[in-house]
């Protein structure tokens, strides 16, 4: 069953077209992923799913209904939300408080302790620090805050902008786990990433994109045996 | 040395009205991203309302606070989307037309009013008007009106309200969160036009509230914004903009250099110091009184 159908939107930036006629979508329980080289278009594509900016045209269908044209804060209420590029944190606010914003919506808000006490279960590192502002936190620190606040949404399909950009190597594998264990616990999973290799290696199934296109798809082990993907995503 | 006491008195009196009119004013800046230069016709136009209800009832003016506050509310709440489709233009600099046009509101709130009530200055009655306390202060004698001790009042249950609004309160987590960072308050579901309205209306309520209060201490009059204006965008800029726990200190730090630069110096320069002083600050610590601004 499809979580999620992209049928050919467009994006503008003003006269500038970001994005041309994508079309993909998502079976629920899916781990999906999208690679492409820096201003391929996966940003925008993330942004458009989740209403931060309009389609020039096209449709998004979540669940069966239309969210294009929705503004970011309905489409969110309806079970998607995304983990940003950069964290996108709020700065001055504590940790706990962080967490606590993901719990705004009225739908999550009875129950948000509860849910506060399973982040805390899954990311101990952040009770420990719970009353740090945010902006003190190490990179590592704050993605494990941006992926537990979305967490706090209760959603249905989570998605990712390069979860593991500037992030040690250790870290790099924790944010993998994490997003293999949400998987595995049957949520669906949209993953923008740069780290191609292990991208392909833990999703179900694969978009490639180029200059706002979807130049390819399959699994992980087609992309992998495709020549020209090999050349240019995976530098053998 | 023994005016002291009294210049302190009516500093911190003063700087309790300054807070009222300059912390709403912070918090519409942290959300909205405008400084809104029309906060002294606010106060104006509250100040008449209170005038005309008390004129025509006969009751005490701080009766009205509460219809006053949710009637400007009302206004604040429907102008604010006007504001917002100027500030979330495309052309131009968004910025600067938000500046110019509040800049706009000012000067044609001013013409209104000046058309509508003319030239006069009077003072609104209240049954605070009369009294004043009366204290000694090692041999110093200190007194203070009753009416600014209430004004002093009314300006710490404001600040706790919003403080309580803020720091408790799920709609005071968007708000702050909007403040923060706008895209990623709208992925946790803050609906951030409706935020910002409610946050207009109620910086618009206090400011309206605010006027009827000065309309009772001092007096009220068509052209009475202006300096009202120029004294919460200094409290701001010293508070450090945006940063609003910095704003009650920063209002009573003005309502302080004031009171003692009147008493000790010459009156009519009052505002020629605040204005040296803001500079120097400024220019020690650009980002305001405590670092903390933008
Ligand atoms: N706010 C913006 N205004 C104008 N152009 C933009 C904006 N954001 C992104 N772009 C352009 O859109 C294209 C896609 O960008 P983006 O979606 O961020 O790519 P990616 O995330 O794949 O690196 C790039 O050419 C980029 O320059
Ligand atoms: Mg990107």
């Amino acid at each position: 069953m499809k979580v999620l159908d992209v049928q050919s939107i467009s994006v503008k930036y003003g006269d500038i077209q970001a994005l041309w006629d994508i079309s993909f979508s998502v079976a629920k329980g899916q781990l999906v992923a999208l690679i492409g080289a820096n201003g391929a278009g996966k940003t925008t594509t993330l942004k458009a799913l989740c209403g931060l900016i309009p389609v020039a045209g096209g449709e998004i269908g979540y669940n069966g209904t239309v969210t294009s044209g929705l503004p970011v804060h309905k489409v969110v209420d309806l079970g998607i939300t995304l983990v940003p590029e950069g964290r996108q944190l709020f700065p001055k606010m504590s940790v706990e408080d962080n967490l606590l914003v993901g719990a705004y919506l009225k739908r999550t808000h009875s129950k948000r302790s509860q849910t506060l006490k399973k982040i805390y279960s899954i990311f101990p590192r952040l009770e420990e620090r719970r009353t740090q502002s945010a902006e003190t936190l190490s990179g590592g620190e704050q993605q494990m805050v941006a992926i537990g606040r979305a967490l706090m949404q209760d959603p249905q399909v989570i998605m990712f902008d390069e979860p593991s950009l500037g992030l040690s190597p250790i870290m790099v594998q924790e944010v993998f786990k994490v997003i293999q264990d949400l998987h595995r616990e049957g949520l669906t999973i949209f993953l923008v990433e740069q780290n191609v290799h292990q991208t392909l290696k833990v999703a179900d199934y694969c978009y490639v994109m180029e200059n706002g296109r979807i130049v390819g798809q399959g699994t992980g082990k087609e992309l992998e045996a495709d020549q020209s993907i090999r050349e240019a995503y995976l530098g053998f | 040395m023994e005016l002291l006491p009294q210049a302190l008195a009516d500093g911190v009196m003063l700087g309790g009205i300054y807070i009222t009119i300059a912390i709403a004013f912070s918090l519409t800046y942290g959300v909205m991203h405008v400084i809104d230069f029309a906060v002294g016709e606010w106060i104006m136009f509250g100040a008449f309302t209170g005038y005309y209800l008390n004129k025509w009832t006969g009751l005490d003016p701080f009766l009205f606070l509460p219809v006053i506050f949710v009637a400007y509310f009302g206004v604040g709440y429907l102008i604010q989307p006007v504001i917002h489709r100027v500030l979330s233009g495309t052309k131009g600099n968004p910025f600067l037309m938000g500046l110019v046009f509040t800049f706009g509101l000012a000067i044609m709130f001013k013409g209104l009013a000046l058309t509508v009530f003319g030239y006069y200055s009077n003072s609104i009655p209240s049954m605070f008007s009369e009294g004043a306390f009366n204290f000694d202060v090692f041999g110093a004698a200190v007194t203070i009106p009753t009416v600014r001790l209430v004004g002093l009042a009314y300006a710490l249950a404001i600040t706790a309200v919003l403080h309580y609004m803020l720091k408790k309160t799920n709609f005071g987590l968007g708000v702050r969160a909007l403040a923060q960072h706008k895209d990623a308050a709208g992925l946790m579901g803050v609906n951030s036009r409706r935020t910002g309205s409610y946050v207009y209306g109620i910086y618009v309520g206090i400011s309206a509230m605010t006027g009827v209060l000065l309309g009772c201490i001092l007096s009220i009059g068509a052209q009475m914004g202006n300096e009202y204006t120029i004294f919460a965008f200094f409290v701001v800029v010293l508070a450090g903009m945006g940063y609003l726990a910095g704003v009650p200190w920063a209002a009573l730090l003005l309502g302080l250099v004031q009171s003692i630069f009147m008493i000790y110096f010459n009156p009519s320069h009052t505002l020629l110091a605040v204005f040296v002083i803001l500079y120097l600050i400024l220019l020690i610590s650009p980002r305001g009184l405590f670092g903390k601004g933008v």
